[in-house]
């Protein structure tokens, strides 16, 4: 009931107080319009924006809320830290705007760097920081007046590997502690996965889907969503049996004569001869080396690459299908050979091409 | 609740009416004082009657400048010394900044800060102190030559002539054209990306094939931009061929203008349809040199990249050498010949006995009219530096961070006065203040003459404003009104403040600017509003060069205070 709503492109966003919502999808999808949209830094062409209970924009009755009075807290993609001023001038500048007394910003701002491990540097310069410190500043500016909500552009894109890791878990705790509501945009996939309570993803403009992260990976709702979330082995072929939620499936081209089981994604029935596709995760192949020439379907490494705590190889599968596979290190792989990849019936889905 | 929101922003959040009516208002104060003046040109080049007479219309001004052999001429000199001016400046200015920008040449930041000085330096100044080098009878240069053993002889009397078209164009290229490049020029060299050279060496090209295959193409549209520019101002010139062109007879069209209005029955017509074929000229180079900047975010040119520079190698010291040359020229002997003339007995006379003397400075700083004029020109400089820092950034955020419906008509008027000569706009801008009721007190006031430096000053400054603006990113602003801002805090906040040092170096070069101001300011002042500019321009009408000389020298100094300031304030030149 104070939960703010995004209306985009038909579809009704309800992001639910103290939870991460993430917007996902690839550049262009709209959905750093779609923040700034609930930030106030866009006027919408038609539809309503509500944030706890309250109408804060709406073309059908001209409501529009400026961003200064809408209480929101936002990170950046830039960070957009005032070069001008300290890191204390710059996470009391929202406080003072809200009029509060000199003790109390001190306070306040005290307590907000130091929940990020940042006391100590009040007085220094915020262009003197580095980039890992000048997000947590921006984080700290967005926290410290305790907005409604906080909206987050594509945080992480500006630090390296290492620091975007330690910040993703750094950001969930905080987020578990303050109990604060969180609007995240990102391409990344495993940001989204890996941070958010619910996820929308997004394609031009329009909402694929919207669930829990586990759900989203294995249980697509269409093509999109399967193989923008997570990477997708996908073979062709058609329909040569089917038992209730399971379809049997003949592959078709040099794989021809080999059957893969799995569970029917198709809204209606399919007929058996019908085209389809079969869709499984690289991490749910179960690899091994060649015992048989039986069921199991064959594979040949091509190139192998030692990335330390395993291999990471592309495998040819039948003459023309080439699929990137995660090898363990506890085995001895070498390129040019022959290994057999078993694929699961629960791990296999089957889409009506 | 379930409504359709097609996620495109029309509109920026802030545009509030009032927004609306502070940008309309601005546009139309604009628009009143750069259209209406130039409206009026274009009125006054077909109204054939004498002044003081009933008004009457016809072609008689078109006639005179397109049929009469001396407007011709005018026109034709204009366009060969431009042509050049831009032909000798063009190729040496691209490689001083490349020099200055992109190579480990020593001591590059003084010689940098030198042609950012030489660029302060009255065009005035600059060509009376080469006369003392130059004159064909008394020249120091010529007396040397003539004195050597036996060339001397065979050179004759004074192998290099000021008063010429060479003369001319040699100031010119002093002066203006080739200072103005470089302090453009090297910022944006030193922007670029320093990979697109070290791919071309490591692909094995030299330095020299670097230059020219990877650096200078990347930059084009950059130089380009510049030469558009240079070409435009270069239009404007007046004093150089005042002073050098009239005693032989050589006009361009600024001063061909200038006595076609200063005669004892003043051409109107005729000056001002010049003027209108001028600004016809000029209107395609701005439109030109819009079109070109815009193209220019498009290239590869950011800031983002640590620039390394190349090592020159035994080069640095020929190139060090010709550097220094260069400064010697453009700002050495001017200051020092430009001070050594003020305590000249007889400007010029090197050979006469006991030549120098302080009765110059005495004579000048005793005069009464000398302490009015300082007092006016502090009064002018000071307040068109302020009204310029105001009215231009107000333009310049309009234009680049608003969404207002008139801002690229904005954009574009703020352009136009580049287009009238000078004299013609303080022409235009008296005919303003004499037609206008409202305006007609102001008339002999130096607010007149602050409306002058203010509008002649409007191209540079919102344009240097305008890019410090681009520069700074859009979210600085947008995480102010998140965190609670309203827009005009914002703008104070944040915006100002981070603007500061850009505005303060805008403020200085207009302070410069209206200091020195002849071309704008030559019609509109009074003995009430006489600013130091006017003044030596009298001394030298009265043949007083010793007395013009050390005015000369004074605006010279306070032009290289202001340079001094501006540059430590950090910004330079970043137009184009």
């Amino acid at each position: 009931m104070f939960a703010p709503h995004v209306a985009v492109d038909g579809a009704t966003l309800d992001v639910r107080r103290g939870e991460v919502f993430t917007l996902l999808g690839p550049s262009g999808c709209g959905k750093t319009t779609t923040l700034r949209l609930v930030a106030g830094l866009e006027r919408p062409d038609g539809g309503e924006i509500m944030l706890r209970g309250r109408i804060v924009a709406s073309v059908s009755r001209r409501v529009f809320v400026p961003p200064n009075r809408r209480n929101l807290g936002m990170v950046f993609q830039s960070y957009a830290i005032w070069p001008h001023m300290s890191v204390f001038d710059n996470v009391a500048y929202p406080l003072t705007l809200r009029g509060l007394g000199r003790a109390d910003v001190r306070e306040r701002v005290a307590r907000v760097l130091d929940m990020v491990g940042l006391s100590g540097t009040e007085a220094r310069a915020a262009t003197l920081l580095s980039g890992g410190q000048m997000q947590r500043l921006a984080l700290c500016r967005a926290l410290v007046y305790e907005p409604d909500l906080l909206l987050l552009d594509e945080p992480f894109s500006n630090l390296d590997a290492k620091l975007r890791e330690q910040m993703r878990h750094e950001l969930r705790l905080l987020q578990r502690r303050l109990g604060i509501t969180v609007l995240f945009v990102t391409h990344d996939q495993i940001e989204a996965l890996s941070l958010s309570d619910r996820i929308a993803v997004m394609q031009r403009g329009r909402v694929e889907q919207v669930g829990p992260p586990r759900s989203l990976y294995e249980a697509p709702a269409s093509a999109f969503v399967r193989d923008f979330v997570g990477s997708t082995v996908i073979l062709r072929g058609r329909v040569s049996g089917q038992t209730p939620g399971r379809l049997t499936v003949a592959l078709n081209g040099p794989l021809r004569g080999r059957h893969i089981a799995g569970r029917s994604m198709a809204a209606a029935a399919v007929a058996t001869g019908a085209e389809v596709h079969v869709a499984i995760r690289p991490e749910d192949i179960e690899v091994d080396v060649v015992r048989s020439e039986s069921e199991p379907l064959p594979g040949i490494i091509d190139t192998l690459l030692f990335v330390g705590d395993r291999y990471e190889a592309r495998v040819s599968v039948g003459a023309e299908q080439r699929i990137v596979l995660l090898l363990p290190r506890t085995r001895e792989w070498k390129e040019g050979q022959a290994i057999s990849l078993g694929l699961p019936p629960d791990a296999v889905s089957v889409w009506p091409a | 609740m379930a409504g359709v929101a097609v996620p495109r922003a029309a509109r920026p959040p802030w545009r509030i009416d009032t927004g609306t009516v502070l940008c309309s208002g601005v546009l139309a104060l604009v628009a009143f004082g750069v259209v209406y003046p130039v409206l009026l040109v274009v009125l006054q080049s077909f109204q054939t009657a004498l002044p003081g007479q009933p008004a009457r219309l016809g072609l008689d001004g078109w006639h005179a400048a397109l049929a009469e052999p001396a407007l011709r001429t005018s026109l034709w000199n204009t366009l060969t010394v431009t042509l050049a001016r831009q032909v000798i400046t063009l190729p040496l200015a691209v490689f001083v900044a490349w020099l200055l920008a992109r190579t480990d040449l020593p001591g590059r930041r003084g010689i940098e800060f030198a042609f950012w000085a030489a660029f302060f330096l009255p065009p005035l100044t600059v060509t009376l102190s080469w006369i003392l080098l130059l004159d064909p009878e008394y020249g120091l240069v010529n007396a040397a030559l003539a004195a050597l053993p036996v060339v001397g002889a065979r050179l004759g009397k004074g192998p290099f002539d000021i008063y010429s078209f060479w003369g001319i164009v040699w100031i010119h290229v002093i002066t203006g054209s080739l200072t103005v490049k470089v302090i453009l020029l090297t910022p944006a060299f030193r922007r670029m990306n320093a990979a697109f050279e070290e791919a071309s060496r490591v692909a094995g090209a030299g330095t020299l094939r670097t230059a020219l295959r990877i650096t200078v193409p990347v930059m084009a549209p950059v130089i380009l931009s510049v030469l558009l520019l240079g070409t435009m101002v270069s239009l404007q010139t007046f004093e150089v061929e005042q002073v050098l062109g009239t005693p032989f007879r050589f006009f361009v069209f600024s001063t061909t203008i200038y006595d076609l209005l200063v005669t004892r029955v003043p051409r109107y017509d005729a000056a001002t349809a010049l003027a209108v074929l001028v600004l016809a000229a000029m209107l395609p180079l701005i439109v030109a040199q819009q079109w070109v900047t815009r193209g220019r975010r498009y290239t590869t040119v950011t800031g983002q990249f640590q620039s390394r520079v190349h090592a020159l190698g035994a080069w640095r010291w020929p190139a060090l050498a010709l550097a220094l040359v260069l400064v010697a020229i453009v700002l050495g002997v001017p200051v020092v010949f430009a001070l050594l003339g003020t305590f000249m007995k007889l400007f010029g006379f090197f050979n006469v006995p006991e030549p120098w003397t302080l009765d110059n400075w005495r004579t000048v700083l005793g005069d009464d009219l000398f302490a009015s004029s300082l007092r006016n020109t502090v009064i002018l400089a000071l307040g068109t530096a302020l009204a310029a820092v105001m009215l231009h950034s107000l333009i310049a955020y309009i234009a680049v961070r608003t969404r207002y419906a008139g801002r690229r008509l904005l954009d574009f008027v703020s352009w136009l006065p580049f287009t009238v000569p000078g004299v013609i706009l303080g022409l235009a801008l008296l005919w303003l203040f004499l037609g206008t009721p409202f305006l007609r007190p102001l008339y002999g006031t130096t607010a007149a003459l602050i409306a002058a430096g203010l509008i002649s000053g409007m191209p540079l400054g919102v344009q240097i404003i305008k890019s410090g603006l681009m520069q700074l990113g859009g979210e600085l602003e947008e995480a102010s009104r998140i965190a609670g801002a309203t827009w005009w805090t914002t703008y104070r906040r944040i915006v100002l403040r981070l603007m500061a040092p850009t505005l303060a170096a805008v403020g200085m070069i207009t302070f410069v600017g209206a200091a020195r101001n002849i071309a704008n300011v030559a019609l509109l002042s009074t003995t009430a509003n006489r600013p130091l500019s006017i003044l030596q321009l009298d001394y030298i009408a009265e043949k007083k060069l010793e007395e013009a000389v050390v005015i000369a020298s004074i605006i010279m100094l306070i032009s290289l205070a202001g340079a001094a300031v501006a540059y430590v304030l950090g910004v330079r030149g970043n137009v184009g």
